[in-house]
This record gives structure tokens, C-alpha cells and sequence, in this order.
């Protein structure tokens, strides 16, 4: 017989479980073992997956030897194929798993049988190769369909269907922005990124999180309507810049050699924006809900034509999910009623531990520690107002409730960006002195955890 | 032996599928154009076609060592039978009349489960060998938690 080698994808009516298939497997000591399968599932251009819900032979089978053998019918013509294969993993959580399961689910429960018909695992196997048994049937092959692109999905859209499930299920906001930006690299590839929020009243653009860089950047600030960012955010447009011009390697470069002559005053209080020093591609989104600009998200690449059309799109239609989702988690982190606020901290006495000296600059709120600036603003009053309650009260635990009530914090009354403030500050803290740390306790609640002894310090000027 | 009502099941038109191994342990998977049970119930003859089942004949001929797996698409009672082969012979009248009984059989079968009799009938059903095959061990394989479990010996 002449082996003829097929697109597995071009075989979609075999898949639909239309016509029940036959696996054949082999144990070590060479017993063959066959059964019938209901469905082939098609997992990729070379991966199926089968089922496990009954056949232990089988499934104990493939484990001492790989191998595998099914023919399958195609429904609309009874023409046979047969699948040469080698089972490779076993999937029993993700979005694989979940699918076939639900599929089963829905054909048990007309039975009354969910439970019977639970899905233990889908196994996946690789195709090794594909034969069509020739002098089977004497009715014509069909020709190819069109249907099949209906069928297989676009991997692109899957990836955006679990980024746009994640997003829609994060309790957290932190959650959420971490989230995606490690999304963004697991699915797509896109290694660095940040997300910048919008602070209208000072017209600027602050980043909250980052992803790929050494330094998170977080805290640092792009004026709406500066560079691509600050463009970005002011025209409510995304843009790109594919292999990009020296110019802005240059103004990176010029920041590196003033920082290397020492001249560092004019610059000291300033966190630098998180980039890639050989980028040569970026693209910014912006972050608009309702008409309202929320931030900006920013991904760079080393690869001159990493964003094109089909990046622009993706991004945009996750710049809007993640845009809903900031918007909502930023106003709506209330603190849920707490006992345990107050508890004394260990007594830094009875360990050995390093000194953290933090200065609290009043002229402009502004916090160095060890002599190098961490943060300002409503930020630097927050961590100035727990750490005097840390040091003077011994209070480890607190609640957004209490800083919204806070009069010397400054905070508006409405939207006042509370929770994103915070996430702010623990970066800042994780990046510049990570042995105090802000550790969220739930919603609306967190505490402060040091693993050094504090010193505080005000200044006037 | 092989229990009344698998013997029972094997003469009402089921799907037939036959696999076997080669000597690197890799499984070969084929249909078969029809099965009988011999009258002292311990040995069965598949019917094979060799335009397709080329490989499967191979692996008899080197090995001897094959499972059949038969299922009735009206009720989804199957059956898996093991053994080795006892005899590889040319189809002769017998066997051929024995095959046109099954395809009519089975053709009335899918046509209970909605299957257009254009598509069963299309089946070139023309074996070329028939195998007599020596059962040892016998499994309901019937779908459900059960399935699996050794019925003979």
C-alpha cells in the first residue's frame, strides 16, 4: 500500500466523533491491545488527543511503550485512515482538558451520567504519520472543505480568549497587571512590557508594572504627550515604531553617560523608564475605557519588525480588556472588616538584622533609604505613615479604610487611586530595599513585614 | 469458550477491528470484512482484505500474536478477543457468502444508527484471507466503568 501523506487539519470531519475510531496499542511483552475510541480530538497540526475515561489497558499500555495505532472513519463517506502515533503527555487541567471534558460533560448529561462519563485525562499523542486504506470504499474522496477553518481556531485567538478569562476572573489589581504582562510573554512572545496609568491631575503617565527589565521602572513618569508613550496616551491611538531610528538609543545613551560623569543631581530623583537599551521596536497601546484614557501598555523588542499589523491588533483588543479590568479593580478594592490590625511586629531585638535608615524629605514628600531615593508623593506620605506607626505603635497590619481616612495623606475623595499607589510602593520597595516588604492580607488589607531594623529620620529641606 | 452471548453478539453484524504488532512493538490497526465463531466456540476466523490489512498479515505471519475488538453500533455492546493464529488461508466460497451475510448485517446495523446505506455499500468487502485464530482470553468491553474486565477464561 502506498503511504500518501495527509494535513491532519484537512481530515477534520474525522475529529467530530461522528463514527466511533479504533485504537491499538502493544504491552512490553508484546500482547496487542485494541479498543474503540469515541472521539480523536485534534489538538494541533501534529498532536491528538484520546480520551481517558475507561480503557486502563490502553492507558496503561502507552506508558511501557509509546506506540500507538487508529483508524478512523471520515463520517461523510466512510473512507478509513489510519493514524500512526506515539503517545507523549497526559493533560489533566488547561484549556485542552477543559474542552474535552465539557464536551463529554454535555453528551453525559443527557444520560444522567456526568459522574460515569468523567474525563480522567486527555491523553495526547503525536502523529508519527497518516495513510488513507486504499481499495476501501468505491465512493470518490470529497473534496476539501472550507468548513474546516471554522473548526481549528487560530491559536492567537485562544491565547486571547485566556488572557481576556484571566483578566475577567483577577480579584487583584496587582494580579492583574502581573498577570498580563507574564501573559503577554507566554503566548505571544513579547518579553518586555510595561503598563503606565494615567494620573490626570498631573498629566502624566506612571508605571505600575513591567516585565523583562532588571529594573521594574516602577514609579517612573512620561508626560501625556511625551514620546511615543506620552503620544500614545494623549491621541488615544496605538502606535509603532518599526526599526527604530537611533533616536531614542541616543537620549538613553545620553542619560547613561551623565550618569557616568556623576552627574547625577538633576536626574537622582527621577526613576528612569524601563527600556531596552538595544530595543529596536515599540509599540504602545492605549488603555481607554468608556471614552477614558486608564494608561498606556508599551512593549518593546530587540526585532526591528516585531510589531506589524497583526501585533497592533492583538494588543489593542487586550489593551481593552485590560483596561475594563484596571478600571474596575482601581475603584473597587474595599476592605473587608478586620480583627487583627495592631499586631505587635517580632521584636527586632532578639534577631541579628541589617539597619534600613529612611529618610522622609517634608519640602517635597519625598522618601530616600540608605541615602538613595525610593519614592514621593501620596506614595512616600503612605510608607512614612506606616512606618511611624510601626516604629511608635508596633502595628504590623493595615487597612485601605484607614489611610482613605487620613487626612495628612492628602487622598481625594474621589478616585483616588489608592490601590494603585500601593502597588506602587511595593514595587518601589521590592526594587530598592527588599527586606520591608508591603505583603497584601486580602482585599483591602496588607502588612508591613521587615527584616531589619527600622530607622526614621524627617528632614525639612 | 467463549460465553453464549458474546458468540451471540459476534454473528449480528458488529464492526470488527483487528490489531497486531511488529517486532519493534508497533501496533497496526486494521478492519476486518466479517468474523464467525467456530462451533467448538475456542477458535474465530476474521476475514481481511490484503489492499489494505497488508501490514496486519505481515505481523501474523512474523508473530502470530493479535486482539479483536467487536462493537454493535446499535447498543454499544463490545467485546475484545485475544489470542494466536492458527491457520492463514485463501477465501474460498464459504467465506465469501460469510462476508456478504456480515456487510449485509452490518450495513443494517449503521442504517438503524442513521448511516445512509450509499455509505456502507460503497465498502469494497472483498477479503482475500481468512484467519482462523485460537482465543485465550475473552473481555467485555462494553463502555462504562466495567469495561475491561476479563469474561474467559
Amino acid at each position: 500500500m502506498k503511504k500518501a501523506s495527509f494535513l491532519i487539519e484537512d481530515l477534520w470531519p474525522c475529529f467530530q466523533g461522528m463514527v466511533p475510531a479504533a485504537l491499538s496499542t502493544c504491552a512490553s511483552d508484546g500482547t496487542p491491545n485494541i479498543t474503540f475510541i469515541s472521539q480523536v480530538y485534534y489538538v494541533d497540526a501534529t498532536h491528538v488527543a484520546i480520551s481517558f475515561q475507561f480503557f486502563n489497558k490502553t492507558h496503561r499500555n502507552v506508558r511501557e511503550n509509546p506506540l500507538a495505532c487508529a483508524v478512523v472513519l471520515d463520517p461523510r463517506t466512510l473512507h478509513a485512515y489510519r493514524f500512526h502515533l506515539r503517545y507523549d503527555h497526559s493533560e489533566a487541567t488547561g484549556p485542552l482538558f477543559e474542552s474535552m471534558s465539557l464536551q463529554l460533560q454535555a453528551v453525559a448529561s443527557y444520560s444522567g451520567m456526568t459522574e460515569v462519563f468523567r474525563l480522567q485525562a486527555a491523553d495526547v499523542y503525536e502523529v508519527l504519520g497518516v495513510e488513507r486504506l486504499e481499495g476501501f470504499t468505491r465512493l470518490p474522496i470529497p473534496p476539501p472543505s472550507e468548513r474546516s477553518s471554522r473548526l481549528f481556531i487560530d491559536p492567537n485567538v485562544v491565547s486571547l480568549r485566556l488572557i481576556a478569562e484571566r483578566l475577567n476572573q483577577a480579584q487583584m489589581l496587582d494580579e492583574a497587571l502581573q498577570g498580563a504582562l507574564q501573559m503577554l510573554d507566554d503566548f505571544f512572545g513579547f518579553h518586555h512590557a510595561m503598563i503606565l496609568l494615567a494620573d490626570e491631575r498631573n498629566a502624566k503617565l506612571q508605571t505600575i508594572a513591567s516585565h523583562g527589565y532588571s529594573d521594574n521602572g516602577v514609579g517612573s513618569e512620561v508626560g501625556i504627550g511625551e514620546g511615543l508613550i506620552g503620544m500614545v496616551a494623549r491621541a488615544q491611538r496605538t502606535l509603532y515604531l518599526s526599526a527604530m531610528d537611533h533616536s531614542l538609543r541616543y537620549a538613553r545613551a545620553v542619560r547613561g553617560r551623565a550618569e557616568a560623569l556623576g552627574q547625577t543631581e538633576a536626574i537622582e530623583r527621577e526613576i528612569p523608564l524601563p527600556g531596552l537599551p538595544d530595543a529596536a521596536s515599540q509599540i504602545a497601546v492605549p488603555l481607554v475605557t468608556r471614552g477614558r484614557l486608564v494608561g498606556v501598555l508599551a512593549v518593546e523588542s530587540k526585532d526591528p519588525l516585531a510589531f506589524l499589523p497583526r501585533e497592533n491588533t492583538l494588543l489593542s483588543i487586550i489593551g481593552l480588556h485590560l483596561a475594563t479590568t484596571i478600571d474596575l479593580l482601581s475603584r473597587d478594592q474595599d476592605e473587608i472588616p478586620t480583627d487583627r490590625v495592631g499586631q505587635a511586629p517580632p521584636s527586632p531585638e532578639s534577631r541579628t538584622m541589617s539597619t534600613r535608615r529612611f529618610s522622609f524629605f517634608q519640602k517635597d514628600d519625598c522618601i530616600f533609604v540608605d541615602g538613595n531615593y525610593l519614592i514621593r508623593n501620596v506614595p512616600a506620605k503612605i510608607l512614612w505613615r506606616l512606618l511611624t506607626q510601626y516604629r511608635d505603635e508596633g502595628r504590623v497590619e493595615f487597612t485601605n479604610r484607614e489611610l482613605r481616612m487620613d487626612a495628612w495623606l492628602g487622598l481625594p475623595e474621589y478616585k483616588d487611586n489608592l490601590e494603585t499607589r500601593l502597588i506602587l510602593l511595593r514595587r518601589r520597595l521590592e526594587q530598592k530595599c527588599p527586606d520591608v516588604r508591603l505583603v497584601q492580607r486580602g482585599r483591602g488589607r496588607f502588612a508591613l513585614e521587615a527584616d531589619a531594623t527600622i530607622e526614621l529620620c524627617e528632614k525639612e529641606c | 469458550m467463549i460465553p453464549d452471548w458474546i458468540v451471540t453478539l459476534l454473528h449480528t453484524g458488529v464492526s470488527v477491528m483487528v490489531g497486531t504488532r511488529d517486532e519493534s512493538l508497533m501496533p497496526e490497526c486494521t478492519r476486518a470484512w466479517g468474523i464467525h465463531v467456530a462451533a467448538d466456540r475456542g477458535t474465530i476466523t476474521i476475514l481481511l482484505a490484503e489492499t489494505f490489512a497488508g501490514k496486519t498479515l505481515d505481523n501474523l505471519r512474523a508473530n502470530g500474536m493479535l486482539a479483536v475488538t467487536c462493537t454493535r453500533p446499535t447498543d454499544h455492546l463490545t467485546c475484545q478477543l485475544k489470542g494466536r493464529v492458527r491457520n492463514i488461508k485463501p477465501v474460498m466460497s464459504a467465506e465469501r457468502e460469510l462476508s456478504r451475510r456480515w456487510h449485509r448485517d452490518f450495513s443494517a446495523e449503521l442504517g438503524a444508527c442513521g448511516v445512509s446505506s450509499t455509505l456502507s455499500e460503497g465498502w469494497i468487502v472483498e477479503p482475500t484471507v481468512a484467519i482462523d485464530i485460537t482465543v485465550t482470553e475473552v473481555f467485555d468491553q462494553t463502555p462504562g466503568p466495567g469495561a475491561g474486565s476479563k469474561v474467559s477464561p
